[in-house]
């Protein structure tokens, strides 16, 4: 897996690199602003760029724009936006090209090795990894009582968000510690309680999940 | 002020009185004193009418005619030398010098007159018309122009009396007008207006034209009642009067030169007007420092805001990050660590779950101080994640033609915040609606749901919201009635 880094603090940057090489991934690069990341990215057509959002030279949302513009220019190129803030507005902005090969995490969760470098995997190989904290957001405000998600058991709202964050049904059943059957039998119950039409295919079971929830 | 200058105009009056009383007319005249006040009480006429109605003299053609006036009363003492001219000659001679320098004067007289701007004519007329009609009676009936008097002597000398009456009643006039000050302190022990207040002293002064200028002493300068300058004039025909009050400088009044004829009436006005002037003069500075007072609040919310948005920066931007890049140290050692060192891996973990908390904090903190979203996508991207968290639908209308200055963005951010936090706890709502529209150089903000209605304007949260508003000049408005949904509605200057 090939990595593309743009990160404009040197301390955190050099620190993300040494712990994407300890896990075994390729740094190809590590910029600090836009314009190096967009150079970069087409010279080098890496898995995944790794974007944090608050970049030079205003330092607002450079990265998130960068990221957008990644997408459009380099399909075969996952993106993995990094920020110390998670916003459900960022998240639909990312989702407007699909959810295939994007990623947004809150920063904190690269401290978790296993879990980061398998949520940039997932995003190098067109899956995609969303925050446990925007899902939550998304879930929570479907408050009412007469909401289809009030349907939903404990488990399978569990299940839910496990999608809707880009966990494949393998992730979410050794999460859960459950079998993939049941995993499986969860989730026809939750497409069918939403109304919604089960898709072999995981990525796109992402988007149709996000696209509910955001409804 | 001005001194009102000394009259000299009674004793001329006097000595002409006496001198036609003395004049041993009609003719012949025999001794030399005799002679002498038949032509010299011409003269002094001629010097009163032309020091009118000051008594002084006040251009050089003026004294000089009135010079002449006084060497012509010596051709009548010329029969008298040897080898002089006749009688009936000297006479003549006489008769048309004083003619003459009479018709120059009284030319003069009425050049001045048509000069002299209107408030100064209202003295200047009774005593020139008075002159005006002395000369025709001395013309008319003059005994020396004829031995047989057309008009009886008396007639002439009540002629001549009417010089010191018009003079009188001029006076007279004064002191009445004096006495009109007690109508303008009546008009004033209402509380006036300030253009209440100058037009009262421009009536109490007879002068259309004055102006009031009030002293403020930020500015160490004298504004009117609108709080512009009024610089003390420069232009001719306009003369400016201190009013002070315990040496301190209270007001200026530029009024009409002719005022200055008239001292102890501007002195009487002032004395009455002092206090309402006073009062208007306090009145002018408090608004000027009421101004100032809300320039100075507008300055601290904006470098309050501006300090915020620093700080917020300052703490992602360094703190935040090289915080982050400890529990990432840490993450690394820990997959460094041998695979029997139990002890050593559960402490890290320990640290980096504890570095990882006080970064929630401080995240947590640091979105107190400013809401990072704002510095992010300003206040429409802003408020769109707002919207988009809701737990009911919102639809959101956001029409700015610009950037708004920041302590505006950041009030106008809360108020929806909160607004729609309580439509979230308390307005069991199915949908509301936020509306952001500036109107001129006012921002109106609007947030309106469907909900139960009856919120209280006086909980906490709506309170802070309205103090805020006021913070920045605006003001919020909420209307709740029961069953009939809540509106929010604030409107804030961002011009």
């Amino acid at each position: 897996m090939r990595i593309v880094l743009a990160e404009d603090n040197v301390l955190l940057r050099e620190g993300l690199a040494r712990l994407l090489a300890e896990a075994g991934l390729t740094v190809l690069s590590g910029v600090e602003d836009p314009t190096a990341l967009l150079a970069d990215v087409g010279r080098h057509r890496p898995d995944v760029a790794i974007v944090d959002i608050r970049l030079p030279p205003t330092r607002t949302d450079e990265g998130l724009r960068a990221a957008r513009e990644i997408r459009k220019r380099h399909p075969g190129t996952g993106v993995l936006v990094l920020s110390q803030y998670v916003r459900v507005s960022y998240t639909v902005e990312l989702l407007e090209g699909g959810a295939n090969g994007v990623g947004y995490l809150l920063k904190d969760r690269v401290t978790d090795i296993a879990e980061f470098t398998e949520a940039v995997r997932r995003v190098g190989s067109g899956g995609s990894a969303f925050d446990p904290i925007v899902i939550n957001q998304l879930v929570q405000r479907r408050a009412g009582d007469d909401d289809p998600l009030h349907a939903l058991s404990e488990r399978e709202r569990t299940v839910l968000a496990l999608m809707a964050e880009g966990r494949t049904n393998q992730a979410i059943a050794d999460r859960l510690d459950i079998a993939d059957r049941t995993v499986e039998k969860h989730c026809t119950g939750i497409f069918t309680k939403l109304g919604l039409i089960a898709s072999p295919d995981d990525h796109r079971r992402v988007l149709a999940v996000l696209r509910y929830l955001n409804a | 002020m001005r001194k009102h200058p000394h009259s000299r105009v009674g004793p001329l009056a006097l000595a002409v009185g006496v001198l036609v009383l003395l004049a041993p007319l009609p003719l012949p005249i025999h001794t030399v004193l005799d002679r002498l006040i038949a032509s010299g009480w011409t003269a002094v006429l001629i010097h009163l009418v032309a020091s009118l109605p000051t008594g002084r003299l006040g251009t050089l053609a003026m004294r000089l005619v009135v010079s002449l006036a006084y060497a012509s009363a010596l051709i009548l003492l010329t029969p008298l030398l040897p080898g002089g001219p006749p009688d009936r000659l000297a006479v003549d001679v006489a008769m048309l010098v004083v003619i003459l320098l009479g018709a120059a004067v009284t030319a003069m007289q009425w050049l001045r007159w048509r000069r002299t701007s209107v408030p100064g004519r209202r003295s200047l007329t009774p005593v020139l018309s008075a002159a005006l009609v002395m000369v025709v009676l001395f013309l008319a009936g003059n005994p020396l122009w004829t031995s047989t008097a057309v008009v009886d002597l008396t007639l002439l000398k009540v002629g001549l009396v009417a010089v010191p009456l018009a003079y009188l009643a001029n006076e007279l006039r004064t002191r009445i007008e004096r006495g009109g000050v007690a109508d303008l302190v009546v008009r004033l022990g209402t509380t006036p207006e300030p253009a209440t207040l100058q037009s009262a002293l421009a009536e109490a002064l007879h002068d259309p034209t004055l102006e009031v200028g009030y002293w403020a002493p930020e500015s160490e300068q004298y504004v009117d009642a609108e709080g512009r300058a009024l610089a003390p004039p420069r232009e001719p025909g306009r003369v400016a009067t201190r009013v002070d009050r315990g040496g301190a400088p209270v007001a200026l009044l530029v009024h009409d030169p002719s005022l200055l004829d008239q001292p102890k009436l501007i002195e009487a006005a002032c004395t009455a007007a002092g206090l309402a002037l006073q009062n208007e003069r306090l009145t002018a500075d408090l608004g000027a420092r009421l101004v100032q007072l809300a320039e100075s609040r507008r300055h601290v919310l904006q470098a309050a805001e501006a300090e915020r948005r620093r700080l917020e920066r300052d703490l992602h931007d360094s703190v935040q990050q090289r915080l982050l890049s400890i529990p990432m140290t840490l993450s690394v050692a820990q997959s460094a660590l041998a695979p029997d060192s139990e002890r050593a891996r559960d402490l890290i973990a320990e640290a980096k779950d504890m570095s990882l908390a006080v970064l929630d904090e401080l995240r947590a903190l640091s979105q107190g101080i400013h809401p990072t979203i704002l510095t992010e996508r300003g206040l429409e991207g802003a408020l769109r994640e707002l919207t988009l968290v809701a737990p009911v639908p919102v639809r959101l209308t956001v029409r700015l033609p610009a950037r708004l200055p920041a302590e505006i963005e950041t009030t106008a951010y809360f108020v929806v915040a909160e607004a729609l936090a309580n439509v979230t706890k308390h307005a069991n709502a199915r949908q509301a609606e936020v509306r952001i529209d500036q109107v001129g150089e006012v921002l109106v903000v609007e947030i309106v749901d469907d909900g139960r209605g009856g919120a209280e304007p006086t909980g906490s949260g709506l309170r802070g919201l309205a103090a805020r508003a006021a913070d920045n000049g605006g003001a919020l408005d909420v209307t709740s009635p029961d069953g009939g949904g809540t509106r929010v509605r604030a409107e804030l200057p961002c011009g």
